[in-house]
């Protein structure tokens, strides 16, 4: 049975390289996309279900006794956040055919749509900290080649931007290991952990434990790290957009959780003292970077910032209500960023352009994008009871009981600014006189708003049955609030 | 020794940065080389230099130096020359489509 | 009773197919069922035993949200309030709005807003009134934008939205505080906890976030500025939401939570004063307005300033008569929002300065108006319910428990906002109904509205006649339950018309009559006295004023540092890191270095590193092409060499073929880039590179340094030399480990390189072929 925890990183890699050999036939490709994305949902849904109810699936590759060879934890974590990314995955599969990507689609995109999966899957299940610097290498790599893709002008430029610092930050990333190495004598995960813990985590161990959250927190765009975001995420085709709003910074945030609630949890009343004033921060400048533009594209993507804040604010905190509040908001946040880049890509499509000034009176030719802009705003918002609220409600009774008084605030003025920067493309762009933007021909949106509706049923039903999930959530959390648990079951002691 | 190396990485990541901070494209390039110089020293030093013998078993010989830094700094090597490669043609493309290599001159405007 | 909150939602699912048959039947129609069936529901509980209930459906219980619906007398009557006003409101609206009006989405909002406001007074579970309080905002910020292709409205809407939501939002944050504090999420436990929560430190901010909600829900000073631009909204809208029921929200909210904070001395003081200076702002205010919608919506924060600041008295008969108002003026006002639909919609306009003597041409009207505004203006008749309210709330400011400057001065403001009360309705009634007729300026030529339209009105002016006659007909059955829910110590209060010459209230009042008809009849004279005050002094300006600075300064701020340039991005993430993870370093003492475990200093080695650092500082200065790539070859084989004194022969040869390759790559990469410059940086600038270059440089080798010096524990490695041969079969362990212990690593070190071909192909050959197009 533990071979399951390996199967979402190998079908992902065996679909790239099987959609290689087709890349010049677009209709095989795409209907191959979607059906591997199909089998990965089920796989991954298997797999939450089976760890769920047996607890974590270890894997020690090549059968090398951990902590000596790599070991996959498919814990109850990587679980959820790889079914998620698999959710994303089949929406941006069966949105992808509509996406009017053009001759980009027989440039390999759906094998470095695949490629990126592998990569994404593959560090929310290593135990391994080295091989969490390869899997991030293969999913920025598959990254940087979704960028550049199609490569016009403004593209090319930002990527260069958005490649130099990710290049940077790996390379600060592998020194880090290598300071880890140097330290504790080890790079498995578990292992540092419990070495960590016998040295109390004292002298260096701190300063590598912050130099290794900058690395993470460069990729998951916190304050003041983030600026390489917004334009990059911008340039691209809307479903790139999306497949990177919702899983690359997330995949950065995941691996401050991993980190700072498995290893370096020994001085929280410094480091993570911390985190809460980056979290604070990076809520304030993102949605002050929301707030700047009138393009709606941009909006959404500065929208990201605040929602990391929003996630990394529960690890700050680090009890147990506030780490469950993270983890349903790390979830949501995957799912409604990629609707949000989705149905933003839809809007700036039929509307031929995506500066809100020239828009208007959208809603009298297409009010399902309307109404389905419209829920966006308030599920993003966490009015509830969409899914966003249950994950604010747990992070600031979670930030009361730490007696965070400020953050809760600087939180509450957030999300009524979230609401108004999303709120505003809703006003501007939907309402309006009939012909505000002169007369308009209604363009088709076949495909591309069953994806859009899939994901935001998702987000309603996330928070109108968070009966259902918050168990899961508390129990991740529990979890995680007692690294021992994984210590051991990673080296069965 | 160890300290010397140390020392020396951490010029590499200074002259590396300095050039990363430059406007113009080649420089910056020529700084992500150095970064990368920089990261597998500091790699190849925590394995502690130079206490024994190739890690190759040879008979009679029970003193090796560290195995694991040497397969991490391969692998880091190979990634590094992937991105390498991509950041090369990208930087080219970039300024044959931008008309520039000065980065100050490829900042693009507010609200594109 | 979750069928008064089910019922409008389910209905409001099937209203846009009913309303495809708009030409046929009207929307409307099916809506008024809604409202009027909960209304005769729920009008049976009234009676004099009537007992509180409870009932609980789950809904998230582990995280102690459930459907808990509580029906004491305060929620009786704002339920009844909310079905009864809200059919009358459905029989106006099918006269009032046209069947060509997309009344699909306008019956979709108010049901929905229905489903809302029985929520929101009938929740137990704060959470749950939360999520409800949310929805009344949102359905009333789509009632406001119904004519969205107004930029009134659309700016209302917003105006509306951020105010409300911005109250929510807070209260949302005082309700998580209390949860956390009590262990509970009903407020009926919360209640039965009351003395732990006024024993907690963090009470004044509770109050405060509690209170915020409350404000800017029923708009009161200065929140009350999205008041009058909600008045965009159809007149029905605004009758029902903005006068009616929602902006009783925030009363209900303070009478809700009364039992709990009234025991505390910031919560009298806060809500009072609030709650009086609202009142006389407001109909300060109003008195000079032109558009009949806007003096009724001055009116209407005046009214509920009167309604709030009884609540923050907190006595007996001042909690008796707040409930009592909020019956009555839901009545009169009510009926007034719908004569001046019904005007606006004979006539073409609201602006009294056009209107003047319709009583003939109206009669009915405007004997509807009559009782509606002197029930408003206090007028001591015995048929006139707001006479009882009013003086009832001038006893009850009379009678406050705490003496302090504020208890002094409370009468007299009462007395002063009354006076302008009485001038507003005066004004109303007399501006549009008497004086001389200016047809001409009328879009339309005036007549009665049909019947249909005035049956509502007709309607709630009787309402007001019946509780003027009869007041103690609704008081012991009705406002008594209510009272005693607010405060429980209420006891039975008998509502008399004549207490006396004696009576200081009847003293008072008559002070408001004579003075308010001196100042009615000389309002000319003074209406300078606005340009003194508010003068310049705008809320209203302060509001865009802070909308538009958020726009621009946001944009300013992120303007200046989101500038696209690489570098001062590079130079900010540097900075961060170097003073954070420095600072970390000094806070935990981290650094340590030890001699021990360090290897010889060779001549040959000291060498190779010197020629390197040489190598590296001149890739700084060089301004060649050809010296750059030949100083990086110099580091890239130096580090090779440096693999071979430490005796690391794999890498040492990786290291050489890979820097050839990449010499080569440089060269075609060199070819084609344009030639190496002199940075024209200034020496400014090159300073700062030079610091963040050397801080981080030196951090990292300080790090370096302590991490090497850490020995506490053995490396993994000594495993891997041991079991290499037995377990991998390979006597090269570097190999083994490559491709056996870490295989998983190596396979997708292969991915990576695979990714970047394929990466590097497109890029090019998609370039190739848009060359060819």
């Amino acid at each position: 049975m533990s071979n399951l925890a390996v199967l979402p990183i190998i079908l992902p890699l065996v679909a790239a390289i099987v959609l290689i050999f087709f890349n010049s036939k677009v209709n095989v490709s795409r209907t191959l996309t979607k059906v591997f994305s199909l089998i990965g949902l089920g796989l991954s849904g298997y797999i939450v279900w089976e760890v769920l109810k047996n607890g974590t699936i270890i894997l020690e590759t090549g059968d090398w006794v951990a902590p000596y060879g790599i070991v996959l934890v498919m814990d109850s974590l990587a679980a959820v956040l790889v079914m998620t990314t698999n959710v994303i995955a089949v929406a941006c599969a069966f949105y992808a055919p509509s996406a009017g990507l053009g001759e980009k689609e027989n440039y390999y995109f759906y094998p470095f749509f695949f490629f990126l999966i592998t990569g994404v899957s593959g560090a929310f299940i290593t135990g391994d900290l080295f091989n969490l610097f390869v899997f991030f290498e293969v999913l920025l790599m598959a990254s940087y080649a979704l960028i550049v893709l199609g490569g016009d002008k403004v593209q090319l430029r930002e990527s260069l931007k958005y490649l130099l610092i990710n290049l940077f930050s790996s390379m600060l990333f592998v020194t880090a290991v290598a300071f880890v190495y140097g330290a504790v004598g080890t790079v498995n995960m578990a292992q540092i952990a419990q070495r960590v813990q016998e040295a109390d985590q004292q002298g260096i161990l701190t300063t590598v434990g912050i130099l290794l959250f900058f690395v993470f927190a460069t990729k998951a765009a916190l304050f003041p790290l983030y600026y390489w975001l917004p334009k990059s995420y911008v340039v691209p085709n809307p479903v790139i957009s999306a497949l990177f709003g919702a899983l690359l910074t997330k995949v950065g945030i995941y691996s401050i959780f991993r980190v700072f609630t498995l290893i370096f949890v020994h001085r929280v009343d410094l480091t993570h003292e911390v985190f809460i004033w980056f979290a604070g921060l990076s809520m304030v400048f993102g949605i002050i970077g929301a707030l700047s533009t009138s393009n709606i594209k941009l909006i959404i993507a500065y929208n990201i910032i605040p929602a990391i804040g929003f996630i990394l604010l529960g690890i700050g905190v680090m009890n147990e209500t506030a780490i469950s509040g993270s983890v349903y908001y790390l979830v949501h946040d995957m799912i409604i960023k990629s609707a949000l880049f989705l149905l933003v890509g839809v809007i700036a499509y039929v509307a031929g352009t995506s500066d809100l000034k020239k828009m208007g009176g959208l809603i009298h030719t297409y009010p399902l994008l309307g109404w389905l802009l419209f829920i966006a705003a308030f599920v993003l918002a966490g009015i509830p009871p969409f899914s966003g609220f249950i994950g604010k409600l747990l992070l600031l009774q979670g930030a009361f009981e730490g007696e965070h008084i400020i953050i809760i605030l600087i939180g509450l003025l957030t999300s009524l600014l979230i609401l108004y920067s999303v709120a505003k493309i809703f006003i501007h762009a939907f309402w309006g006189d009939k012909d505000a933007m002169g007369p308009i021909e209604k363009k088709s949106t076949k495909g591309m708003v069953a994806p859009i509706v899939f994901l935001l049923a998702l987000s309603v039903i996330m928070g109108v049955g968070a009966e259902y999930f918050y168990p899961i959530a508390d129990s991740i959390a529990a979890y995680l609030m007692d690294p021992q648990i994984y210590i051991d079951s990673v080296l069965k002691e | 020794m160890e300290i010397i190396i140390l020392i020396l990485s951490g010029i590499l990541f200074a002259t590396a940065i300095y050039n990363l901070l430059q406007k113009q494209l080649l420089r910056i390039v020529i700084g992500t080389a150095l970064l990368s110089h920089g990261a597998h020293l500091f790699i190849l030093t925590m394995g502690k230099l130079k206490t024994g013998q190739p890690p190759i078993l040879t008979d009679g010989v029970s003193d090796y130096t560290d195995p694991l830094p040497q397969a991490l700094i391969l692998t880091s090597i190979v990634i590094s020359f992937g991105v390498t490669s991509l950041l090369l043609v990208l930087a080219y493309r970039t300024t044959q489509e931008n008309k520039t290599d000065n980065m100050e001159q490829l900042r693009g405007k507010a609200n594109e | 009773m979750i069928f008064a909150v089910l019922i409008p939602l389910l209905v409001a699912c099937f209203i846009p197919t009913l309303s495809k048959a708009k030409n046929k039947i009207h929307t409307g129609i099916f809506t008024f069922f809604v409202p009027f069936f909960i209304f005769l529901y729920f009008i049976r509980f009234v009676g004099k035993d009537f007992t509180p209930i409870r009932q609980t459906y789950n809904w998230i219980p582990s995280l102690g949200i459930n459907l808990d619906f509580y029906l004491d007398g305060l929620s009786l009557l704002f339920v009844l309030l909310i079905s009864g006003i809200g059919s009358l409101v459905v029989l106006y609206s099918i006269f009032y709005l046209d069947k060509q009006e997309r009344l699909g989405h306008f019956y979709v909002y108010l049901l929905l807003f229905m489903t809302a406001m029985f929520g929101v007074v009938l929740s137990d579970n704060v959470f749950v009134l939360y999520t409800f309080w949310e929805l009344t905002s949102i359905s009333s910020f789509l009632l406001i934008g119904y004519w969205h292709f107004k930029e009134r409205s659309r700016y209302g809407a917003l105006k509306s939205m951020l105010i409300t939501i911005f109250g929510g939002l807070s209260m949302f944050g005082g309700f998580i505080l209390l949860s956390v504090i009590t262990g509970t999420t009903s407020i009926q436990e919360m209640i039965s906890q009351t003395d732990v929560i006024l024993s907690s430190d963090y009470l004044p901010l509770i109050l405060a976030l509690i209170l915020l909600g409350a404000f800017t829900k029923s708009a009161q000073f200065p929140f009350h500025i999205w008041l009058p631009d909600a008045m965009e909204a159809p007149t029905p809208v605004s009758a029902y939401l903005h006068s009616a029921t929602m902006v009783k929200a925030g009363i209900f909210l303070i009478a809700r939570f009364s039992p709990i904070f009234s025991g505390y001395e910031g919560f009298f003081i806060t809500v009072s004063l609030v709650g009086i200076v609202t009142l006389c702002w407001g109909s300060y205010m109003a008195v000079r307005q032109t558009d009949l919608k806007a003096i009724l919506a001055f009116s209407t924060i005046s009214q509920l300033g009167m309604i709030m600041a009884m609540l923050g008295f907190g006595t007996t008969a001042a909690v008796f008569a707040a409930v009592f108002h909020i019956l009555n003026h839901a009545t009169f006002k009510g009926s007034l929002f719908m004569i001046a639909g019904i005007i606006d919609h004979e006539t073409g306009t609201r602006d009294i300065r056009k209107l003047g003597g319709l009583f003939t041409l109206l009669p009915i009207s405007a004997t509807l108006a009559i009782f509606g505004t002197f029930s408003m203006a206090g007028v001591p008749f015995p048929f006139l319910n707001g006479f009882y309210s009013k003086e009832l709330f001038f006893e009850a400011t009379l009678d406050l428990e705490s003496a302090s400057l504020l208890t002094e001065l409370i009468p007299y403001l009462a007395i002063l906002g009354s006076i302008f009360t009485f001038v507003y309705s005066m004004y109303f009634f007399f501006g549009v109904f008497t004086g001389p007729k200016k047809l001409n300026q009328l879009p339309k030529k005036p007549h009665e509205a049909p019947v249909g339209m005035l049956l509502s009105p007709i309607i709630l002016v009787l309402g007001v006649i019946l509780i003027g006659l009869f007041p103690n007909m609704v008081n012991a059955p009705f406002i008594q339950h209510a009272a005693e829910a607010v405060n429980s110590n209420a006891e039975y209060h008998k509502i008399g018309f004549w207490h006396g010459w004696d009576f200081t209230p009847l003293h008072m009042s008559l002070i408001v009559v004579a003075l308010g008809i001196v100042l009615f009849l000389t309002r000319k004279k003074w209406s300078g006295v606005y340009k003194v005050l508010p003068g310049k002094l705008s809320f209203n300006r302060v509001y865009d004023g802070l909308v538009n600075k958020l726009d621009t300064y946001s944009a300013g701020i992120t303007n200046s540092y989101m500038t696209g340039s690489l570098k001062l991005y590079m130079s900010l993430i540097l900075a961060t890191m170097i003073i954070v993870t420095t600072g970390f370093m000094l806070l935990t003492d981290g650094f340590t270095i030890s001699s021990n475990n360090l290897a010889d200093i060779t001549i040959i080695e000291v060498s190779i590193v010197i020629i390197m650092v040489v190598a590296a500082i001149a890739t700084i200065f060089t301004k060649h092409n050809m010296a750059a790539l030949l100083i990086l070859g110099v580091v890239g084989y130096g580090v090779a060499l440096l693999f071979v004194i430490y005796r690391a022969p794999d890498i040492a040869l990786t290291q050489f073929v890979v820097e050839t390759i990449t010499v080569a790559l440089f060269i075609l990469c060199f070819y084609h880039l344009p030639k190496l410059r002199k940075t024209d940086d200034s020496s400014g600038s090159k300073t700062l590179n030079a610091v963040l270059a050397i801080g981080f440089g030196a951090m990292m080798t300080l790090i370096g340094i302590s991490a090497y010096s850490t020995n506490w524990f053995d490396s993994i490695s000594d495993y891997f030399l041991k079991t290499s041969y037995k377990l991998g079969g390979g006597d090269n362990v570097v190999n083994v480990i490559l491709v056996d212990m870490r295989g998983l690593d190596t396979l997708f070190e292969i991915a990576v390189l695979g990714i970047a071909a394929l990466a590097i192909f497109s890029l090019i050959k998609l370039k190739k072929n848009k060359g060819a197009e």
